[in-house]
């Protein structure tokens, strides 16, 4: 297996204590810095699959994230400018009133890991603090909000209407949790809508290419 | 007619009930025990008497365990011990008082003597260190997740003494939430490494001392988890969400535990409730549930509901398809 190949495989594995030591092997070997990100990408991707598909469950993805970070920890002198978020900004929060964040954790950090530079506002975050960290903030591509209560689902569509309201541009919205479905999604105005982590980060990086 | 107890029992045995159980009607939860939790009132912090603080900010739905980094009680899983320190569960006869007269005021042919027992051991988990470093904690520490777990089980174990010693329950309803909407926090493999054992314990404990019936609420998808519940000695699955499928896990499983739930709080329980959703709700979930093994109930952790009114019209409508259906 080459170097790059086992970095793929220690990500998927999680193998928080083997990726920095496989990532400074292959750029020893001479594999460029840029190639080795693009497979912890690829490999946190199929992390993200699986746990689309029930294959695998929160403590995999999270030690799967804390492993590419890692990596990234190695390859970062490397990495001219900010090459490793190469995607831009993404702005995320759970919406006012709700202080869940597991949810929107997992989300951060596969948006993160697919190529996104995060701005985490935390939990209980106003309409006005999403305006304000799109201002504050360079090269925002993506705004997401997250809601996990029924009773804030009001809050969700107040973030996307105060930032669609904004006269701002240049990013897109989207949302998700567990109350928030598709069709809600498009009610309140949102770019874009995911189940999951997983499908959240392929959905991020569909709506900021398109 | 059956009492509630009798109906129950022919309900879970794959008997004649002659009507639904509804929601919580069997239990008779003793409030007053006096081992009690330490938990703020809005718009309060207050550390509980494991060391966690919770914090209930104003204009929210509840409390919160705080895990900054001045707060967090687990700093380091290493040395789990220097932090965790079990609350003492020993209290003076006379404050059991209030609680022996609640418990002998229960008709037990009719309803369960029932204790509540709350959080549970993968609940206090992340309360003490909060969500991510509990779940990586399981593949990094397993050796000090076992020894942490144990120690919990420990102190339920004296928790249990006490209520078996002074109330004599019927049944105990016990949380411990274990997964999301659409699936388990833990994979079934993980879950059965750290929880069977240690809940093997506890529930054989209650149920060798007089304990007859044991409900565990999880308000979540767990259907994978069915198997371990059934070796665990839980009789009754409470909080089973739509998401689990539960009709085809009466099928699979009825007979070895019973389902109660199936009537997801998030989709009746909400601000803008109404009588006609709650109606068309309880009928979906009755008809297709059944009369057997299963008992419908908002998926809500206690016999209550988030907004004024809802558990009440949904008793009535549970009552209304028993009429039709038995
Ligand atoms: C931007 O784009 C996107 C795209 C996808 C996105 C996205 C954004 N955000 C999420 N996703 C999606 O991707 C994620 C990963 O795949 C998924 O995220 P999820 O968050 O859905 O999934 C997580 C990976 C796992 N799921 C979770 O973490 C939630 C699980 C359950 C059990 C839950 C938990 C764990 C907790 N809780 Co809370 N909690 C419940 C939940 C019950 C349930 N069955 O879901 C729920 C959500 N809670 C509830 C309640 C009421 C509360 N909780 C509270 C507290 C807590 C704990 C602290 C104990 C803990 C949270 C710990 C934490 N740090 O977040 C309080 C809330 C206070 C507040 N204002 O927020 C409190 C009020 C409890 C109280 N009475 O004190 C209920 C809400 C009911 C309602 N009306 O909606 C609840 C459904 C339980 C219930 N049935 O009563 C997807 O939804």
């Amino acid at each position: 297996m080459s170097k790059i190949a086992e970095v793929k495989a220690k990500v998927e594995a999680g193998k928080t204590k083997l990726v920095a030591g496989l990532v400074q092997e292959a750029l020893d070997e001479g594999d460029k810095a840029e190639d080795i990100l693009q497979a912890m990408v690829d490999s946190m991707g199929v992390v993200g699959d699986k746990f689309s598909t029930g294959e695998i469950f929160v403590p995999e993805m999270l030690i799967a994230a804390k492993a590419m970070a890692k990596g990234v920890e190695v390859l970062k002198p490397l990495m001219a400018g900010d090459s490793a978020s190469s995607l831009g900004t993404c702005v995320i929060g759970t919406v006012a009133g709700d202080l869940h964040d597991i949810g929107k954790n997992l989300v951060s950090m596969m948006i993160e890991s697919a190529g996104f530079k995060i701005v985490d506002l935390g939990v209980d975050v106003p309409a006005q603090k999403f305006v304000d960290a799109v201002k504050e903030n360079d090269n925002v591509t993506l705004v997401a909000c997250s809601g996990l209560l029924t009773t804030t689902m009001p809050a969700l569509k107040e973030a996307v209407q105060t930032l669609k309201a904004s006269g701002l541009t240049g990013f897109k919205v989207i949302v998700g949790g567990a109350p928030v479905t598709p069709e809600y999604a498009v009610e309140v105005g949102a770019d874009g809508y995911a189940p999951d982590a997983g499908s959240a980060a392929v959905k991020a990086k569909e709506l900021v290419t398109a | 007619m059956l009492t509630k107890r009798q109906n129950l029992m022919e309900t879970m045995k794959g008997g004649k009930p002659d009507r639904f159980v509804n929601q919580y009607e069997f239990m008779q939860m003793i409030m007053s025990v006096p081992i009690t939790r330490v938990r703020p009132a809005i718009g309060e912090e207050k550390v509980n008497e494991w060391g966690v603080t919770f914090r209930w900010p104003e204009g929210q739905l509840g409390g919160f365990p705080v895990h900054d980094e001045e707060h967090i009680l687990i700093k380091d899983i290493e040395n789990w011990k220097d932090y965790v320190k079990a609350p003492s569960v020993k209290r003076p006869e006379e404050d059991w008082v209030p609680a022996i007269e609640a418990a002998n005021a229960v008709d037990r042919n009719d309803q369960f003597v029932t204790c509540f027992v709350a959080p549970g051991l993968f609940e206090q988990t992340h309360h003490f260190m909060r969500m991510e470093n509990a779940l990586t904690a399981f593949y990094e520490y397993p050796d000090e997740m076992h020894e942490l777990i144990d120690y919990l089980v420990e102190y339920e174990l004296t928790y249990a003494k006490e209520l078996i010693d002074h109330i004599h329950p019927d049944c105990i309803f016990h949380h411990d939430d274990w997964g999301g909407q659409i699936s388990t926090f833990l994979s079934p493999k993980m879950f059965e490494e750290f929880f069977l054992e240690p809940y093997k314990k506890i529930y054989g404990y209650y149920k060798a001392n007089g304990v007859e019936l044991i409900v565990h609420h999880s308000d979540s998808y767990a259907a994978t988890l069915v198997p371990y519940m059934i070796e665990m000695g839980i009789d009754i699955w409470q909080g089973v969400m739509t998401s689990n499928h539960t009709p085809e896990l009466i099928k699979k499983y009825g007979g070895k535990i019973t389902f109660m739930g199936d009537l997801d709080s998030g989709v009746i329980d909400f601000p803008a409730w109404n009588s006609e959703i709650i109606a068309k709700e309880v009928e979906r979930a009755c008809k297709t549930c059944g009369k057997l093994y299963f008992i419908p109930c908002l998926t809500q952790g206690l016999g209550i509901s988030s907004f004024p009114g809802v558990y009440e019209e949904t008793s009535a409508a549970i009552d209304r398809m028993s009429k039709e259906l038995f």
